[in-house]
């Protein structure tokens, strides 16, 4: 299956969005299935098999939370979510429930798009065995735990680089704190969110050209952290 | 006034006072001079107090000095029917003045309401004024290009019709930035923001703020100076990325192309300051002073001017934070943007037992 001939499903109840969604889209070579309600788009999904789905946050007939847990309960496929500005919590409550990127409307298409890529991109990429990140100058051999930088090597710690693991899983796309600090620290330290600040600050001072202007570990203020690489199209 | 038997109170014990000191002065001052001490104690609760309380100090005063001073003493009997008129006197002066400072107090709270309702009044109209300002124009800009578009978009050449819609593209981020500040402000004025604190780093919210505003800040020159020690702060970290956003956005937008920007973080004490500082044109003492308050457009403020919230947010978020937000003028004519965030204790930092 290649990128451009993926087909996505889009759960969205306002015409209008669901109209430009659909031309753009389908610019790109996607082929498009709609629904306006979450009932319709479970039906939807289950019968089209997208490869993934578009699902609104504020569906009529019930909540778009419901419809990410449903889907999650018997498919893998990415699913992004379109949430109102100042809805941090259901962003993170969505992303939490198994979504994996949120896009806030109003959105331009460009960037719905770059999720999109990335979003297929990290379905495509589950199971290769890939494991070199490059982000510039840098280097990172997850599974031998190596990193470099400009050929010499750096010294990451154990912990940063079960973060940058854990990052990596999810390459291009957000991963909130409570991911994060369940996956890297255990389900006691969920409140511990100054762990992150401390070790991201780390990682960017010893990975980042530009640490306080960082390209790779992105903040997502109020969400979590997203690591963008180089070679996002391997 | 919330406690009148405060008042009462107060006119018994004048009625007391006034009974010691005249009984010091009988031996050597005329009666008449005690009646004037009684009659100032009137005035003065009078003055103080409401009508209720005024009419019981004349009536404890009068019977007082008629009971103590007026011959024959120690009876209530008046022998001489001049000191009739003293007491009426007194009862006057009582009525007369707790009337005055009624309708006083009375007029002060007219006037109150009417600056409250005029204040009120100021703020509608300027928002309405501002909306039909900040968002019309975007409006018929987008009509205007939408519609060319839609009815004659094949006789126009691919780049006009690139460039049209780049400007509703424009105008509709533009417009719906405005509407979100207009909302934004509103639930911070009617307390409908809970505070979400968590623990933050401002130098990592400072670069989410500029990448965010990379577009917008493209013809400045930026610097970022953080100490590597900064302490971490407890906040709202959307809330304060929006203020220093609003700060970054504020300067971007008033000072001209090729000026340095610059974001810097201070440690002082148990604060944390955080400024914005401009190397524009400066502003004039009136400004500010008000530079950070609802609809407040300076002097020099053109047609790059915004709805005018974005200050007044940031204050409204950082005093949210128990922090406060103030303008002052750099050497040199720039001007420096800050706000202040307490610096709580400093969190278990993470132990990390494996050897690496």
């Amino acid at each position: 299956m290649t990128e451009a001939r993926a087909t996505i499903l889009v759960i969205e109840d306002a015409p209008e969005i669901r109209r430009f969604l659909r031309s753009s889209l389908g610019a790109e070579g996607y082929k498009v299935v709609e629904s306006s309600t979450a009932r319709r788009g479970l039906i939807d999904a289950a019968t089209h098999k997208p490869d993934l789905a578009v699902v609104d946050l504020g569906l009529p007939d019930f909540d778009g939370l419901d419809v990410i847990r449903r889907i999650r309960e018997w498919s893998p496929m990415p699913i992004l979510v379109l949430s109102a500005r100042a809805q941090e919590r259901a962003k993170i409550d969505a992303l939490d429930a198994g979504a994996d990127d949120y896009v806030t409307k109003p959105f331009g298409i460009g960037e719905l798009l770059a999720r999109v890529r990335a979003a297929l991109r990290h379905a495509v990429r589950i199971g290769s065995g890939k494991n070199n990140l490059t982000l510039e100058d840098a280097i990172i051999d997850i599974e031998a735990r190596k990193a470099t930088r400009g050929g010499k090597e750096v010294h990451l710690t154990p912990i940063e680089f079960r973060i940058i693991a854990c990052l990596a899983k999810h390459l291009g796309m957000v991963v909130t704190h409570r991911q994060l600090l369940s996956e890297v620290w255990g389900p006691t330290h969920l409140a511990d969110t100054h762990y992150l600040r401390i070790y991201m600050k780390q990682l960017r001072d010893k990975l980042e050209i530009d640490p306080v202007r960082p390209r790779h570990f992105v903040t997502e203020t109020g969400v979590g952290y997203r690591l963008v690489a180089d070679d996002e199209s391997t | 006034m919330a406690r009148p038997w405060i008042g009462y109170a107060c006119a018994a014990g004048a009625a007391l006072l006034c009974t010691l000191i005249g009984l010091a002065m009988a031996p050597r001052f005329d009666i008449v001079n005690i009646a004037m001490v009684y009659l100032l104690a009137v005035v003065v609760i009078a003055l103080r107090f409401s009508r209720g309380a005024a009419i019981l100090s004349s009536v404890l005063c009068v019977a007082a000095f008629d009971f103590m001073f007026v011959p024959p003493q120690s009876t209530f009997t008046v022998e001489d029917v001049q000191y009739l008129l003293t007491f009426a006197i007194m009862l006057a002066v009582a009525l007369v003045i707790s009337g005055l400072m009624a309708s006083g107090r009375r007029q002060a709270e007219a006037r109150a309401a009417l600056m409250l309702e005029a204040e009120t009044e100021r703020i509608r109209s300027t928002l309405l004024a501002s909306i039909s300002h900040d968002l019309r124009t975007p409006l018929a800009v987008m009509t205007g290009a939408s519609s060319s578009l839609a009815e004659g978009g094949e006789r126009l050449s691919p780049a006009e019709r690139t460039a049209l819609a780049q400007s509703i593209y424009g105008q509709a981020r533009d417009m719906s930035e405005q509407v979100a500040k207009v909302l934004q402000m509103t639930r911070l004025e009617t307390g409908g923001i809970a505070l979400d604190r968590d623990w933050a780093a401002i130098p990592e919210i400072a670069g989410s703020v500029l990448a965010r505003l990379s577009e917008r800040l493209a013809h400045h020159r930026l610097m970022v100076d953080f100490p590597a020690d900064l302490p971490l702060v407890r906040v709202d970290t959307t809330l304060i990325d929006q203020a220093l956003a609003n700060l970054v956005e504020n300067a971007a937008r008033h000072t001209p192309a090729g000026t340095v920007v610059r974001v810097r973080g201070q440690c002082r004490g148990s604060e944390l300051v955080v400024s914005v500082e401009d190397f524009g044109i400066g502003i004039d003492d009136h400004d500010i002073e008000h530079v950070f308050e609802k609809f407040h457009h300076g002097a020099s403020a053109g047609a790059g001017r915004g709805v005018g919230l974005g200050l007044a947010i940031c204050r409204a978020i950082v005093q949210l934070h128990q922090g406060k937000a103030w303008a002052e003028r750099l050497p040199g004519g720039g001007t420096a943007f800050r706000f202040t965030l307490p610096v709580d204790e400093a969190p278990l930092p993470p132990s990390e037992a494996e050897s690496a």
